[in-house]
């Protein structure tokens, strides 16, 4: 039997995996790792960016508050003088139990994984707001490169940091890109302001040992394919069933893997159904196939909101791997 | 191109620089500003429409309305005397539990663009805020509610049932986001559903005419 990273190799090269890739299993995230801070269920807490993050108690995870006295840059024009950069140098002790947790992965078995969040674009608009975020794009296109250029270079200097100490093969990215059923800005949008930024950040990664790019983005996000590929991303994590993800495998698949098509939203909730898990595997493994297609969950991360749905779903692609394999 | 049309022409564009000069012309040429108001209206229904075929996205619609509301702004001392423009009121928010604003800042947006007056009440509104303000606001014909989260449409039935029971009779229900379908729009007593915002606003004004 293949080992975990092998079958992912195959399955993303039109090789000869011997089962599904299910969902997450190759990559082992290093989540002790310092990065940012989070709010813990029913917080809110202003960060290191001075982005203010509410979680309601009986909610999912939290959310940006972009009220007028909450927006950590209200006016893009002085973004210069009111940016919060957090530093990227951490002591010993804070590295320690990541770099334990790297050191004990079987690398022949999985992939170690750094997991980066946010990305790029969402740190745009976590830091303006989403309508100053978009309507700068057109109104003040100039600060807005110079803003995701220091954005970048704020990842490529974490990256430093984190690749000297746990050596990963592998980046987990998190940056949404879409709605469910539309990207948020057209494809000539993207290309002129977050293409060029996302490949020197990706480059970086790969130049400096990282051997995989899966890049989550929980949305429709079918015509930003192309540019995905040209960054160097080598799997969409996220992928979600409005992206007519069979179709994107026959175009793509070779260039580009797939990995989820399992939507999180009717299949993880709180009276969660495994007969209907069941049935959604099943029609994700035999309309995607064996090659370029990961079944996941389209949550990022390898957890699910509700308990058990992940441990499931997991099952539900064991169960798949024998009647097709 | 005529100056009304010029003005159409780069509301759909997105040209907030340019449409209040455009406006000023127009109105120094002699046209009413309510045919001017119109043809703003009738550019933002393009953007919505375009919006919803995936031909524009939310840069460019977010723009058109800046647009639209500099072209307003300059058009505003000159309807103050004409009867009113409003469509009526839409009371708008995010339901109760649920922080997701932008999905309803775009309804609100398209839905003023096409001629309502609007309240919107923001995020994480509980059921009887949506109730007050339907009661407490003038010419409330429309109350929209939005939710993008699984967890959060109950939150939307109870919504709609306690409007439904509060006796704001002749109001009109619309709900939207993500999780939410026509069937359950129906499901639970919801009088439209909106796929988008550009559809929103569409389905708001059938809402106002049919009433």
């Amino acid at each position: 039997m293949l080992t975990k990273r092998q079958n992912l190799m195959e399955t993303i090269r039109g090789g000869n995996p011997d089962r599904f890739v299910n969902q997450y299993e190759f990559l082992d995230i290093i989540m002790e790792a310092p990065l940012r801070s989070r709010p813990q269920r029913g917080q809110t807490i202003t960060n290191e960016w001075g982005i203010t993050l509410s979680w309601p108690e009986d909610q999912l995870g939290p959310f940006p508050v972009h009220d007028e006295a909450h927006l950590a840059i209200k006016d893009i024009t002085q973004w210069r003088e009111v940016i919060q950069c957090p530093t990227v140098e951490f002591p010993d002790e804070r590295w320690a139990p990541a770099i334990e947790h790297a050191n004990a992965v079987d690398r022949a078995d999985k992939f170690v994984t750094v997991f980066f969040a946010s990305g790029t674009f969402e740190m745009t608009h976590f830091l303006l707001g989403m309508e100053n975020a978009m309507m700068n794009l057109y109104e003040e296109p100039e600060l807005m490169h110079e803003l995701i250029a220091y954005l970048t270079d704020y990842e490529l200097r974490y990256a430093e940091q984190i690749i000297e100490r746990i050596k990963p093969d592998a980046l987990f990215h998190h940056d949404d890109w879409g709605s469910q059923i539309a990207s948020l800005m057209s494809p000539q949008m993207f290309e002129e302001f977050f293409l060029e930024p996302y490949k020197k950040a990706y480059g970086f990664w790969k130049n400096n040992g990282v051997e995989l790019i899966v890049h989550h983005s929980d949305s429709y996000a079918a015509n930003l394919v192309p540019h995905m590929i040209e960054m160097g991303i080598d799997i969409w994590q996220g992928v979600m069933t409005t992206n007519n993800t069979p179709d994107l495998i026959k175009q793509y698949g070779g260039k580009l893997s797939f990995m989820g098509e399992l939507d999180s939203g009717p299949l993880d909730i709180k009276n969660w159904d495994a007969k209907m898990i069941e049935e959604h595997v099943e029609r994700a493994c035999r309309s995607c196939g064996k090659h370029y297609f990961i079944p996941c969950l389209t949550q990022g991360l390898n957890f699910s909101s509700f308990p058990g749905v992940y441990e499931a779903t997991s099952a539900a692609i064991d169960r798949m791997s024998k009647k097709m394999f | 191109m005529s100056k009304i049309e010029e003005v159409k022409a780069n509301v759909e564009i997105g040209k907030p620089k340019i449409v209040p000069g455009l406006v000023q012309e127009a109105l120094e040429e002699g046209t009413a500003a309510m045919d001017i108001l119109q043809v703003m209206v009738d550019a933002m229904r393009v953007v919505g429409d375009k919006f919803s075929a995936g031909e524009i996205f939310v840069p460019e619609m977010l723009i058109a309305a800046k647009a639209m509301s500099k072209g307003v702004e300059v058009l505003k001392p000159h309807l103050a005397g004409e009867a009113s423009t409003s469509l009526g009121t839409c009371v708008i928010g995010t339901v109760q539990g649920d922080l997701h604003d932008i999905g309803k800042n775009l309804v609100a947006m398209m839905v003023e663009s096409a001629g309502f007056d609007v309240v919107d009440l923001g995020v994480d509104v509980p059921a009887d805020k949506f109730i007050e303000a339907a009661k407490t606001n003038a010419n409330v014909k429309l109350v929209a509610c939005s939710g993008l989260l699984t967890t959060t449409m109950p939150a939307m039935e109870n919504t709609v049932a306690a409007i439904r029971a509060s006796g704001l009779n002749g109001v009109k229900v619309m709900v939207g986001g993500a999780p939410v379908t026509e069937e359950f729009a129906a499901q639970i007593g919801a009088d439209a559903y909106a796929l988008d915002a550009g559809s929103a606003a569409v389905k708001a004004k059938q809402l106002v005419s049919a009433a």
